[in-house]
């Protein structure tokens, strides 16, 4: 333990004195003005609730998760809401495995105060059973990187990952509408969890020096700093919570000033979450449209009728319920029964991007008109091989297109995509005659040159592997 | 042969999307992410620091690894990760170097999508190098998947782990080695280097024969895997030179 104690990083005493004079002049060491903020990024991971903010060089990730347990004794019909903080050993030598620090117990103190005591999550939605079962929200903040200001950056994570998660809906049924089904993400669609407001963290150091104040102070300057002080205030122009602990003293009129700095930062970083949150919710829809456009192309096929409209509304449903990939194999085969009782049990989804689906719908209703001369409906069908790589090429599409602001621009952009794919889902069903995967091979070229190499290297890889062994 | 139908359209001898980064964390010495497909794992190292602990030989350098899951608790999986990395990554550095000294290396899994020890491997192996740590070699990893009837897949995805799966085996083999020196100086008891194994963790019934069937496999495929990792450890210059705290 000695040894360990002995690689504890200490600052030298020229540095110190270097920040703490260039502070008296008003300036910081990363060129920043002493109320200016780092540079805040957001980005998402695979899974619905999960998140990553990086504030300047801190880094971190959050993630949240749900499970249903029973509920406190005397709140039986609320959900829960549990933080746990994670000071990982990689973010800076001196934090240990194992036990979480002083520091990390503050910091999940902070966030906690911030979003359960007032109120930001509604946690009476979170309840199912009244007294029996209720969903229980855990939200982990691992942190990464710690280049300060860790408080801000670890709350902008769980508020993120809050805003972004899905959890499953479940419905009452059985004899006495006791139990409980939770229904997998494929049946129906998970539910957002309802937020009333953003509790934004600000963090506020001082300095020995007279009446010197930082907004987001950087590592070095917290090794410097006298004492620190945190504000959670939202934009309704709250103040959520303060924490000041010990440390230096400071006047209330330096306090006062610290609340209106801190409501004002909340403004900007609470715009910065809903933009970042904007897109999230922008591509997820895109990824189901695109999802349930090829199982379109194939349906209309099989059901070959002259009403195309209607049936490509109950696909617009089929797309809401978000169908995983075998069911849209098992499409292939689906007959108009199935389509009707599968649209029974719709959930209401995502209602500003219906209107926009169904027009996208329409659209593509209209190629299809062009399509059939070059297309065999009656022929042995997409096989599942060319449907995965058209599948693939649209997912490589839509990455290749940047993720829109406006949503009407990303449905039309979808729509043109599909356009493309049409012909390309044509040429590899007259020609595929045999199962062999040259087919999809050779769509895959012609449509995306970016898509193209990385699978060429897998194939000329696995094919040469193949030789080799 | 048999044709494996797999849910993403590979081939049973393809690999998902493969990507290296360097140098992500600004505090640790080195650090690195890799991802196969979906399966992302982030790894960072802290370079020599004084002592070893209680149990471990002061005579030679010590390896620490701490695996953080995404979500839950530290339980018996973890350290089991714990204990296969370290004694993996043991057997790549070079020890007698810095005597008496603790390497820390940290793996965060971002998300878990099969084949995660794999990824973890790697990724250790890529931060490592970032950090300058001497190794012998380098280590790629590979997870061969042995289905019902007998066919062997590579890089599992978690939904084709948990379904097909009769077992499967995590191999990890040495870095295939270009050298400047002649052929013959290389060779271990007649065969060169990279045709051994690190380690192998297996899951599963499998025969023997299916057991050498993953081993051929693996091995083809970690020659691309190589090729892969020395391509994408080259590319980024030293433009952040110092790392002192």
């Amino acid at each position: 333990m000695d040894a360990r104690l002995t690689n504890a990083w200490r600052m030298t005493v020229n540095e110190k004195k270097f920040i703490e004079t260039a502070l008296a002049s008003d300036l910081r060491i990363d060129g920043r003005n002493p109320l200016e903020y780092r540079k805040i990024t957001i980005k998402f991971g695979r899974e619905d609730g999960s998140s990553e903010v990086q504030l300047g060089q801190t880094h971190v990730m959050g993630f949240v998760t749900s499970q249903l347990v029973q509920p406190y004794r005397d709140r039986p019909n609320e959900g829960s809401l549990s933080i746990f903080t994670e000071f990982s050993p990689m973010a800076d030598p001196s934090f240990e495995p194992g036990r979480p620090g002083e520091s990390a117990v503050e910091l999940g103190r902070i966030i906690d105060r911030g979003l359960r005591e007032s109120r930001a999550v509604d946690t009476e939605s979170l309840c199912v059973l009244a007294g029996k079962l209720v969903w229980a929200i855990r939200i982990d903040l691992h942190i990464l990187d710690n280049g300060g200001n860790l408080v801000d950056a670890a709350n902008i994570a769980a508020l993120v990952a809050l805003l972004t998660f899905r959890r499953p809906e479940c419905t009452l049924g059985g004899e006495d509408g006791q139990q409980v089904m939770v229904h997998p993400p494929e049946v129906k669609e998970p539910l957002p969890l309802i937020v009333h407001h953003l509790p934004i963290a600000v963090t506020f150091a001082f300095f020995n020096s007279e009446h010197t104040m930082v907004v987001d102070p950087t590592h070095n300057e917290e090794a410097v700093m006298g004492g620190r002080m945190t504000v959670t205030a939202n934009t309704n122009g709250d103040i959520c919570a303060i924490q000041k602990a010990g440390g230096e003293g400071v006047t209330q009129s330096d306090i006062m000033r610290c609340l209106r700095l801190a409501s004002r930062n909340a403004e900007s970083i609470t715009k910065k979450i809903n933009d970042a949150v904007e897109t999230y919710n922008t591509e997820r829809a895109l990824r189901k449209i695109k999802r349930h456009s090829a199982s379109v192309a194939v349906d209309v096929s099989i059901s070959g009728g002259d009403v195309r409209e209607p049936e490509n509304k109950f696909f617009v449903h089929k797309g809401i319920s978000e169908l995983s990939r075998d069911q849209m194999e098992r499409l292939n085969l689906v007959s108009e029964e199935k389509c009707t009782s599968q649209s029974s049990d719709i959930n209401g989804g995502l209602s500003s991007s219906e209107q926009g689906r169904t027009s996208c719908q329409e659209g593509n209703a209209t190629n299809f008109l062009g399509g059939p001369s070059s297309w065999d409906p009656y022929s042995k069908g997409v096989d599942s091989d060319s449907l995965k790589v058209s599948l693939a090429s649209l997912g490589v599409k839509h990455a290749g297109i940047s993720a829109p602001d406006k949503h009407k621009r990303g449905e039309q952009k979808s729509t043109q995509a599909m356009e493309d794919k049409v012909p390309e889902d044509a040429k590899p069903a007259t020609s595929a005659t045999d199962t062999s995967r040259t087919g999809p091979q050779m769509s895959g070229e012609k449509t995306l040159k970016d898509a193209v190499k990385p699978k060429d290297k897998r194939r000329k890889r696995a094919s040469s592997s193949m030789n080799a062994s | 042969m048999m044709e494996i139908d797999r849910a993403d359209g590979r081939t049973p001898n393809q690999l998902r999307p493969l990507a290296c980064s360097r140098n992500i964390l600004h505090r640790a010495h080195g650090s690195a992410s890799w991802s196969q497909g979906d399966t992302k794992v982030l790894a960072a190292v802290y370079g020599p620091k004084a002592g070893t602990k209680k149990n471990e030989n002061p005579e030679k350098a010590c390896i620490e690894v701490i695996w953080k899951p995404k979500t839950g608790q530290i339980g018996k999986l973890e350290k089991e990760y714990e204990m296969i990395l370290k004694r993996t990554l043991q057997s790549i550095c070079i020890l007698t170097i810095n005597p008496n000294t603790t390497t820390s290396v940290i793996v965060q899994v971002v998300h878990d999508d099969g084949a995660l020890l794999t990824c973890a491997i790697n990724a250790a192996c890529a931060a490592l190098v970032d950090a300058g740590i001497p190794i012998k070699h380098l280590a790629v990893a590979i997870c061969c998947c042995l289905a019902e009837d007998g066919y062997v897949i590579l890089d599992p995805t978690k939904l084709e782990e948990q379904q097909k799966m009769k077992g499967f085996a995590f191999l990890v083999f040495p870095n295939s080695i270009h050298s400047v020196l002649p052929e013959g100086s290389l060779l271990v008891e007649g065969e060169p280097v990279e045709h051994g194994i690190i380690t192998s963790v297996t899951h599963g019934l499998m025969s023997v024969e299916e057991y050498l069937k993953c081993l051929e496999r693996g091995h083809a495929a970690s020659a691309k895997l190589s090729d892969f990792l020395r391509r994408s450890l080259k590319l980024q210059l030293p433009s952040d030179s110092s790392k002192a705290k």
